[in-house]
């Protein structure tokens, strides 16, 4: 354990020190802002024609009833499916940084094993990518109670922010293949290639029905992007998302342990 | 010009010479390769590597860029796993899990890199912690022996390339190895930090007992200071020899001007000596007599009438014989 702490410690202070965690949280602090905005336009369609191509927008966008229950149901969207890309960048700047800076090598050759160092660096990914969640949904909650959003109840609120926790868990298990492409592709572009991909198939997938067998169309259609919810998921699918991610695990951990470091 | 440097303080505290080091070590290969080969498809890399260092010895490991000095390398650090052969540090097989041994291992491979948000003290903290040092001020001692102390609070992007070379050693120096195992560590200093740098390793290796692994592509700077050196080329260790060795095979001539050099040819080729035009118009006598006893040459020409203007022993600069060994050697 005591390697594990080192680690981690080591691992938070580059991401303290470094501007990609600033400018995630402020990426995630804007996403809820601009649903806000949006929420408040269809809210307030006298609003529409003053903002321009935003008052368009947004009063083409059917959102449903304008209410917490569909507001929620929009952060739970947004974090199926921005989370994914968010996490996916998180997690290829921990991984794939200490390939494009070239310091994967003062890691490979030390007491601590890179088995505790790739460890921790999930271990950060995860801490940051929930961190990144519950700004989104602090965030989302401020802005809807400046907007004054009517509908609001703890009935709705308490399992729509359960809900939230799950989408964003499941979504950040899906973080570890992310890893894995990139070790292997030594850099930040391959998985972040690898995530808009996925991302892309996921709607292709989706299309032919195939969407509850494909690991990372299943947070969204946990979150009922889709329109159809959850009910087409089954023990199947989660079973297939937690082997992705133990694969994406253990493809990380041997990567690291016996491919050749160059 | 340079100024010399002492290094008092690499004292027995600062380099804790009582960690399991006994007697018996003195004499064992510290360091020991045996048939090392890495192929990457259709190249050889390294071709068959066998090699020991001893223990305090500083061993250099010359070649031109390309020959296999960090492949060697980082096989010899478990980043490469060998096609063939094996690698060994205290008689202890490398492989990718040895932690324990990194314990007494520093290694700096290929240009340093760090992270380039931290400070110096963040870089070397951050390997404090990995290395898993109690000591907190260790990061602050070896910031001071290499000469960091003003850059301590400096972010490592904002650091040139000869301080950034040294927080690589810094991280390579923190834990007190007892094997540094050092990848063109001279690169991006100026001459008085590479003198300073040699004089470290000096002490470290005759004062310290720290083996010295050290690649370059420079033998006049590494053999200022190595004990030993191999010459790998093409992958293939292709000459090992010890320093005092290096002195007997450079070439070495004797170079002789004169008013009348046609008539100096005729004499001493009448002698028995044999000569040759160099390439700036010199005449050049080679034989172990001529080298040995030049005044013999000086008193034929003056009693011939033919008196030298020049008369001096030049000895085969070191690069050229590092080059002329590897040419020697052209697969």
């Amino acid at each position: 354990m005591k390697n594990i702490f080192s680690a981690i410690w080591a691992e938070s202070l580059k991401i303290y020190r470094s501007k990609i965690l600033w400018i995630t949280i402020l990426a995630f602090v804007f996403i809820p802002f601009m649903i806000g905005v949006l929420m408040f336009v269809v809210k307030n369609p006298e609003f529409s024609s003053k903002l321009g191509m935003i008052g368009t927008k947004a009063a083409m966008l059917r959102f449903g009833n304008v209410d917490w229950q569909t507001y929620f149901g929009l952060l739970n969207q947004i974090i199926a499916g921005v989370g994914l890309i968010g996490f996916a960048f998180v997690t290829s700047w921990v991984f794939g940084r200490e390939y494009s800076d070239r310091t994967v090598k003062d890691l490979l050759a030390l007491p601590t094993p890179r088995s505790s160092i790739v460890l921790s660096k999930f271990i950060v990914v995860a801490i940051w990518c929930v961190l990144l969640s519950f700004v989104l949904f602090a965030i989302g909650l401020i802005v809807g109670g400046i907007i004054k959003l009517p509908g609001w109840s703890s009935e709705i609120a308490f399992p729509s922010a359960y809900l939230f926790m799950v989408i964003s868990l499941l979504t950040i298990l899906l973080c570890t293949p992310v890893a894995f492409f990139a070790s292997y592709g030594r850099g930040y572009l391959p998985p972040i290639g690898f995530a808009i991909l996925t991302l892309i198939i996921a709607q292709f997938i989706g299309l032919v029905g195939l969407g509850p067998y494909f690991p990372w169309a299943i947070p969204a259609l946990y979150s009922g992007a889709t329109g159809v919810g959850s009910a087409q998921l089954g023990i199947a699918s989660y079973i297939i998302l937690f082997l992705t991610s133990i694969f994406g695990l253990i493809g990380t951990l041997a990567w690291w342990r016996y491919a050749d470091q160059y | 010009m340079a100024k010399v440097i002492t290094y008092g303080l690499y004292n027995q505290s600062f380099w804790c010479f009582n960690r399991g080091v006994n007697k018996l070590e003195i004499m064992e290969d510290v360091i020991r390769t045996e048939n090392l080969s890495k192929y990457f498809d259709n190249v050889h890399a390294v071709e068959s590597v066998s090699l020991k260092v001893r223990k305090s010895e500083i061993y250099g490991f010359l070649g031109l860029n390309g020959a296999g000095k960090t492949t060697t390398i980082r096989m010899l650090l478990g980043m490469i796993r060998p096609t063939a052969g094996s690698a060994f540090l205290f008689g202890e097989k490398v492989s990718a899990g040895s932690c324990s041994l990194w314990e007494r291992v520093g290694y700096l491979v290929e240009t340093p890199s760090s992270y380039p948000e931290l400070t110096v003290w963040g870089n070397l903290e951050i390997i404090r912690r990995l290395r898993r040092m109690p000591d907190k001020k260790s990061v602050e001692v070896v910031i001071g022996k290499l000469r960091l102390t003003s850059y301590r609070d400096i972010k490592a992007k904002n650091l040139s390339l000869g301080n950034a070379q040294r927080l690589g050693l810094a991280k390579a120096l923190l834990h007190h190895p007892d094997i540094l195992i050092l990848d063109e560590p001279a690169n991006g200093l100026d001459p008085a930090g590479i003198v300073e740098i040699r004089e470290l390793f000096g002490d470290l290796a005759s004062n310290h007992g720290v083996t010295i692994f050290i690649s370059s592509h420079i033998l006049g700077e590494i053999s200022k200071f190595a004990t030993r050196i191999g010459i790998i080329h093409e992958g293939r260790l292709i000459r090992e020899l010890n320093a005092d060795q290096l002195e007997r095979l450079l070439d070495k001539r004797l170079v002789i001007n004169a008013r009348n050099k046609e008539a100096v040819k005729l004499m001493l080729i009448n002698h028995g000596y044999s000569i040759n035009l160099s390439k700036n118009g010199n005449l050049e006598v080679t034989g172990k007599e001529a080298i040995n006893h030049p005044e013999h040459i000086a008193s034929i020409l003056v009693h011939a009438g033919l008196p030298p203007t020049l008369l001096k022993v030049e000895e085969e600069d070191l690069e050229s014989y590092f080059l002329r060994t590897i040419e020697g050697n052209v697969k």
